[in-house]
C-alpha cells in the first residue's frame, strides 16, 4: 500500500462515503456508520476523518443548496475520488490476498 | 418553533471554529441536535455542548494569527483607498477641513518655535545652571525698587568669604559710546558698551576668536570687541593691538575679539567690553553705588538656596560696617530697629541666569527681558488654535455623517465590524491630518519671516532637527486621532437597519455636541476679540494721555558733546533758526532708561533713615523746562537772572510727597546728598525753588517716581522744540550747523515721539500678536461655521423648495436657515464677554495708568462676532434660498 495509509475508522468512513454515492454528508455518514457497526460515534470523529482524507485527496467535497432544513445552513457533500477508490481497492485486495492464504482447516 | 441549541456553546463554536468548516459543522450538529431533542431534550443539549468541546482542537480552530498578520496591510491599503475616494468625492469639505487644520497647525508651529526660543535664553553658556546674578530688593521712604545690580565692592568682598563661589564677575553699564581707531577721525557709535572684569569670559565659558579670554581684560584700558563691532572699523583679524579712542577721550588697546553673542543671550546687544579697571569708580569701596551687574558661578553641586541665605547676611557683614564709618551712631542694632520701625528693607538675593529672560524685571537689566505671562498667553493661544481646528474637523465630519450613513449601513451588512469601521474613519482623519500637516508646515515656513518681524525674533525653521520633526509628526498624529475619534465612534454606531430602511433621511444625531463645539469655538474667538480691542485701547490711551510734557515736534540730537567747546555756540545758532521755538542742552529725556537715583536728606534730618529722600536726579539747563513744556505748579523755573540757581533744585510732585510737605512749605527748604563728607559744616545744600507737575518719564506701567532737576552736568543731547512747518528744512539747517561745529561726527537726530513710541514696543507687539492670532482663530471658526451652514443648507434643500413653492420669500428663507447658528453665536458672546472682561482687567492691573474697559469694547466684540458669523452663514442660506424649487424638487 506504499505511501498511503488509512486507519480503520477512516476506512469505514471512506467505505460509507463510497456506498452512499452522492448523498454522503456528515449526519448521513454518521447514521450509516452507527447502523452498520451498531456503535455510537461522535459527529466530530466523522468530521476529523473526513477532513483528514480530504487533505490526502481520498474524498472531495462540495456544498449543497440552501434549504429550510438546518436553519438554512448548507450541507457539505463528500464524494470519493479515483485515488480514494484505488486505496479502497488496494486495501480490499490486500485483505483478500492474505485472507486466502489462511489454511482451510476447521477450527470448530 | 424549532428547539434552539445551547446559546453559549454555539457562540463559542462560532468564535473558535475555522470559517470554512463552520457552516458544515454547525449544520450537522444542529441537524443531529434537532433530531435528538425530540427524544431527550436535556441530553441533546448536553451532547451538543460536549460535541462543541470535542471540536476544540487544532484542526478546527481558526488561525487567529493569520488574520492579524495578513489583514492589516491589505486592510490598510483598502482603508487608504477608500479614504482617498471619499476625500475626492467631497473636495469642498475636505478643503475646509484641511485648510482649517493647516492654519491651526501653522499657527501652533510658529508659537511653539517662539516658546522654544524664549525658553532657550542663556542656556548656551557653559554651566549656565550654576550661574546666578545678585539682586537687591530695596524699600525706602515707602518706595520699593528692585535692582538687578550690586554694589561695586561686593564681588571682591564675597569672593573669598563664601567658599562655594567658583568665579565671580561684575560689569558696569557704560551705555552708548563713540568709538574710532586712534588713527581715524570719524567716530562710529556703539550702542551697548560695558565695563567687565577680567573673569568675565572665563565665567561664562566664552572663547575668544583672538586673544586670551583670561588675560584679555586684566589691565586698565584694554578692550574686547565683538566681531561685528570690530568689522565696523577693520577686519577682525587685524583688531588685536589696535589702539581705539572712546568718546574722543580715552585710549584703549584691543586685546581680544569675541564672536557676536547669540540673539537669545543676555549679552546679545553688547558690542564692546572695556576692562572695568579703567574706571576709577570700579575701585571705590563705596557700597552705595549699585551700578554693577554681578554674576556668580557656584562650584558644582553647591546649593543655590544656601547662596541666597548667604547673600542675605552680607548687608550686616559688609555694608553696615562700611556705613558706620560715616554715619554717626549707626550700629547693627540701630539699623535693625530702624527697619522694623519704618518697614524699609534692603535684601540681597540671587536670580538664576536661565531665569533672567522670563522672570526678571528689575532696574538695570542688561537687556530688555521678556515676561513669563506673555509666554503663558501665547501658549494659551497656540493651544486653542489647535483645538479650534480640531473642533472644526469634528464638526464637519459628524455633520457630514448623514451622507455616509448609508455607506456605514452597507459596510456593516457586508460584514464590516465596528472595529473595522472605526479604523476606516480614523484612517480618513489621518489622511486629512497628513495633508493638513504638509500644508501647515509650508504655511509656517512662508509665514516665519513675517512672524519674526511681528515678534521681533530671529527664529529660523529647524529643518535639520529630527526631534522637531518627530514631535511635529507625533503631535499631528495625536491631533488626527483626537479629532477623528469622535466622528469615528459616532459613525460606526449607526445601525444598518435604521439607515438602510429608507423612507426619508434619518435624522443624524450629535447635533447637541456639534452645537456645543460651535459655542466653544466662538467663545474663544470672542474672548480673543475682547483681548485685542483692550490691548489696542490701552495703547491708544498711552498715546493720548497727557504726559505732562511736550513730545510732538521735539527734535533730539544725540552726542551733542562731540561739538566740544563749540556746544554753547551751536545751541545759540540753532536757537536763531526761524522754525525753532526753544533749545535745551541736557542728558535726560523723559523716556525710560537707566538712571541714577541719589539719596537726599532734608536739612535738619541728616542720616535719619526715615527721612531719606530717594530722588532721581536730572542735570539740565535753564531752557529745559520751557523746551519740554513742563508745568510749574509752585515757585519758579531756573532763571539766568538768579546766579544762586546753581544750587537750586526743582522737585516733581512725587518727590514732594516723599518730602512730606505741601508745595508752599517746600519752597525754600534745603536738601543735601552731600552727607558722606567728614566736615559736616561744609556740606552742600540745594534749595527747593519750584515744583513741576508730575510728568510720565517712565512707562505708564509704573508710577511716577520722585524726581529732581538741578542745573549743570555734561549735556550729551540737544533738544529743540520746533514750530509746525517744514521740519525737513529745519533739520537740514541744523545738520549744516552741526557739520560746521563737529565735522566728521555723525549727526544723530530723531523726534522724541518716535523714541517715546519705542517705549511701548512691548505693548504694540503684544497687540499685534493678539490681532494676528485673533484673526486666525476667527477665520478657523468661520471656516467651520461656513461648512456647517453649507451642509445644513444642502440637507434642507427640499424643505426650502417646498417652502418656496408655498410662498416663502428669499429673505424669510435666509433668516430661517441662519437663525439657528446665530443663536449659538449669541450664546458664545454671553459666555466669552465676562471672561474676556475679567482677563483683561487683570492684564490692565500691570499698568499704573490704565484705561477703563468701556462698554463699547464689549459691544464691538459682540457686534463683530455676530456680523462675521452672519455674513458666513447667510451666504449659504441665501444660496440655498435662491435656488429654483424646480431644481430641488424635481427628483424624488
Amino acid at each position: 500500500m506504499g505511501e498511503y495509509s488509512l486507519g480503520e475508522f477512516q476506512e469505514l468512513v471512506l467505505l460509507i462515503v463510497a456506498a452512499l454515492d452522492k448523498e454522503a454528508y456528515g449526519v448521513a455518514i454518521l447514521k450509516n456508520l452507527e447502523n452498520e457497526t451498531s456503535k455510537k460515534f461522535n459527529i466530530s470523529a466523522v468530521h476529523v476523518a473526513l477532513k483528514r482524507m480530504e487533505e490526502k485527496g481520498f474524498v472531495e467535497s462540495h456544498y449543497g443548496g440552501i434549504t429550510k432544513e438546518r436553519g438554512g445552513r448548507r450541507k457539505k457533500f463528500y464524494l470519493i475520488t479515483a485515488l480514494g477508490k484505488k486505496i479502497l481497492d488496494e486495501q480490499y485486495d490486500l485483505r483478500t490476498r492474505i485472507y486466502q492464504r489462511i489454511p482451510k482447516i476447521s477450527l470448530g | 418553533m424549532l428547539p434552539q441549541p445551547p446559546k453559549y456553546s454555539l457562540r463559542f463554536l462560532r468564535w473558535f471554529c475555522r470559517e470554512d468548516y463552520l457552516e458544515e459543522i454547525e449544520g450537522d450538529m444542529v441537524e443531529l441536535f434537532e433530531e435528538e431533542y425530540l427524544d431527550a431534550p436535556i441530553r441533546a443539549k448536553w451532547k451538543f455542548r460536549w460535541t462543541v468541546i470535542r471540536y476544540f482542537r487544532p484542526r478546527f480552530i481558526k488561525s487567529f494569527h493569520r488574520r492579524k498578520k495578513i489583514n492589516p496591510s491589505v486592510m490598510f491599503k483598502n482603508d487608504i483607498k477608500v479614504a482617498w475616494r471619499s476625500i475626492r468625492k467631497q473636495p469642498f469639505f475636505t478643503l475646509l477641513n484641511v485648510f482649517g487644520l493647516a492654519i491651526g497647525i501653522a499657527g501652533s508651529i510658529l508659537i511653539a518655535l517662539f516658546l522654544q526660543d524664549e525658553f532657550s535664553f542663556d542656556r548656551m553658556f557653559q554651566d549656565a545652571e550654576r550661574i546666578y546674578r545678585t539682586d537687591i530688593d530695596y524699600r525706602v521712604s515707602g518706595e520699593e525698587s528692585y535692582y538687578a545690580t550690586a554694589p561695586g565692592p561686593m564681588a571682591a568682598a564675597i569672593k573669598d568669604d563664601y567658599p562655594h563661589i567658583e568665579q565671580i564677575t561684575r560689569m558696569l553699564e557704560v551705555g552708548q559710546a563713540l568709538i574710532r581707531p586712534a588713527d581715524a577721525i570719524v567716530n562710529i557709535k556703539e550702542q551697548h558698551v560695558i565695563g567687565a572684569d577680567s573673569s568675565f569670559f572665563d565665567l561664562f565659558g566664552v572663547e575668544l576668536l583672538a586673544g586670551d579670554p583670561r588675560l584679555a581684560l586684566n589691565k586698565p584700558y584694554t578692550m574686547v570687541m565683538t566681531k561685528t563691532a570690530a568689522e565696523k572699523h577693520f577686519g577682525w583679524r587685524q583688531a588685536i593691538g589696535k589702539s581705539m579712542v572712546i568718546n574722543d577721550q580715552d585710549n584703549y588697546v584691543v586685546t581680544g575679539v569675541v564672536e557676536d553673542f547669540p540673539a537669545n543671550s543676555l549679552f546679545r546687544d553688547q558690542g564692546v567690553f572695556l576692562s572695568i579697571e579703567s574706571f576709577e569708580d570700579a575701585r571705590s569701596i563705596a557700597w552705595n553705588n549699585w551700578s554693577y551687574p554681578t554674576f556668580i558661578k557656584l562650584k558644582p553641586h553647591a546649593d543655590p538656596e544656601e547662596l541666597r541665605a548667604y547673600l542675605g547676611t552680607i548687608k550686616d557683614k559688609f555694608l553696615i560696617p562700611w556705613a558706620m564709618t560715616f554715619v554717626p551712631g549707626l550700629t547693627l542694632e540701630s539699623s535693625k530697629a530702624d527697619e522694623a520701625a519704618t518697614g524699609n528693607f534692603m535684601i540681597f538675593g540671587a536670580t538664576a541666569l536661565t531665569d533672567i529672560h522670563l522672570h526678571s524685571d528689575r532696574r538695570g537689566e542688561m537687556s530688555s527681558n521678556s515676561d513669563i505671562s506673555n509666554v503663558y498667553i501665547l501658549s494659551f493661544i497656540g493651544f486653542f488654535l489647535l483645538i479650534l481646528a480640531a473642533v472644526n474637523f469634528m464638526n464637519l465630519s459628524t455633520a457630514h455623517s448623514l451622507k455616509r450613513a448609508k455607506e456605514v449601513g452597507i459596510r456593516k451588512t457586508l460584514g464590516s465590524d465596528r472595529k473595522g469601521l472605526i479604523r476606516q474613519f480614523l484612517t480618513e482623519a489621518g489622511v486629512i491630518t497628513a495633508l493638513a500637516l504638509i500644508m501647515g508646515v509650508l504655511l509656517a515656513i512662508t509665514a516665519l519671516p513675517y512672524f519674526n518681524e511681528l515678534a521681533e525674533k530671529e527664529i529660523s525653521f529647524p529643518f535639520s532637527h529630527l526631534v522637531f520633526w518627530a514631535l511635529l509628526l507625533g503631535a499631528a498624529l495625536l491631533l488626527g486621532l483626537l479629532a477623528g475619534a469622535y466622528p469615528a465612534f459616532f459613525m460606526s454606531r449607526f445601525l444598518p437597519v435604521k439607515v438602510l430602511k429608507g423612507g426619508g433621511e434619518a435624522r443624524v444625531g450629535g447635533a447637541r455636541v456639534r452645537n456645543s463645539l460651535v459655542v466653544f469655538q466662538f467663545s474663544i474667538s470672542v474672548f480673543l476679540i475682547v483681548c485685542t480691542l483692550v490691548v489696542f485701547q490701552q495703547l491708544q490711551f498711552i498715546r493720548h494721555t497727557d504726559l505732562g510734557f511736550e513730545k510732538d515736534q521735539v527734535l533730539v540730537v544725540d552726542d551733542a558733546q562731540m561739538a566740544g567747546s563749540q556746544l554753547p555756540s551751536f545751541k545759540e545758532q540753532v536757537e536763531q533758526l526761524g522754525q525753532v521755538h526753544s533749545v535745551s542742552l541736557s542728558s535726560y529725556l523723559p523716556t525710560p532708561s537707566n538712571r541714577s537715583v541719589s539719596t537726599f536728606f532734608p536739612e535738619g534730618a541728616i542720616t535719619q533713615s526715615d527721612r531719606a529722600l530717594n530722588y532721581g536726579i536730572w542735570r539740565v539747563d535753564h531752557d529745559y523746562i520751557s523746551t519740554l513744556d513742563l508745568q510749574i505748579i509752585e515757585g519758579r523755573a531756573f532763571d539766568q537772572q538768579f546766579p544762586t540757581d546753581s544750587s537750586a533744585i526743582i522737585l516733581n510732585e512725587s518727590a514732594l510727597v516723599m518730602l512730606g510737605m505741601n508745595a508752599k512749605e517746600a519752597i525754600g527748604t534745603r536738601v543735601t546728598s552731600d552727607f558722606h563728607r567728614d566736615d559736616k559744616e561744609n556740606m552742600e545744600y540745594y534749595t527747593i525753588i519750584g515744583v513741576v507737575k508730575n510728568f510720565h518719564y517712565e512707562t505708564l506701567r509704573s508710577d511716577i517716581n520722585a524726581l529732581s532737576l538741578v542745573l549743570g552736568g555734561q549735556p550729551n543731547r540737544l533738544v529743540a522744540k520746533l514750530q509746525a512747518g517744514n521740519f525737513k528744512t529745519t533739520i537740514n539747517e541744523i545738520r549744516d550747523l552741526w557739520n560746521e561745529v563737529a565735522p566728521s561726527q555723525p549727526f544723530q537726530h530723531y523726534f522724541m515721539d518716535d523714541s517715546f513710541n519705542d517705549t511701548y514696543q512691548a505693548e504694540l507687539r503684544l497687540g499685534n500678536i493678539f490681532l494676528t492670532f485673533t484673526i486666525l482663530s476667527l477665520f478657523i471658526a468661520c471656516l467651520g461655521l461656513f461648512g456647517l451652514a453649507a451642509f445644513n443648507a444642502q440637507n434642507r434643500v427640499k424643505e426650502v423648495g417646498i417652502r418656496k413653492v408655498l410662498g416663502a420669500s428669499v429673505e424669510q428663507l435666509t433668516y430661517k436657515l441662519s437663525i439657528d447658528f446665530l443663536k449659538l453665536v449669541v450664546l458664545s458672546i454671553f459666555i466669552a464677554l465676562p471672561l474676556g472682561w475679567w482677563a483683561m482687567h487683570q492684564w490692565l492691573q500691570d499698568f499704573a495708568f490704565r484705561t477703563e474697559i468701556s462698554w463699547w469694547i464689549l459691544l464691538a466684540a459682540a457686534a463683530s462676532a455676530i456680523l462675521i458669523s452672519l455674513l458666513t452663514v447667510s451666504f449659504q442660506g441665501l444660496k440655498a434660498a435662491i435656488v429654483n424649487p424646480i431644481e430641488s424638487l424635481r427628483s424624488e
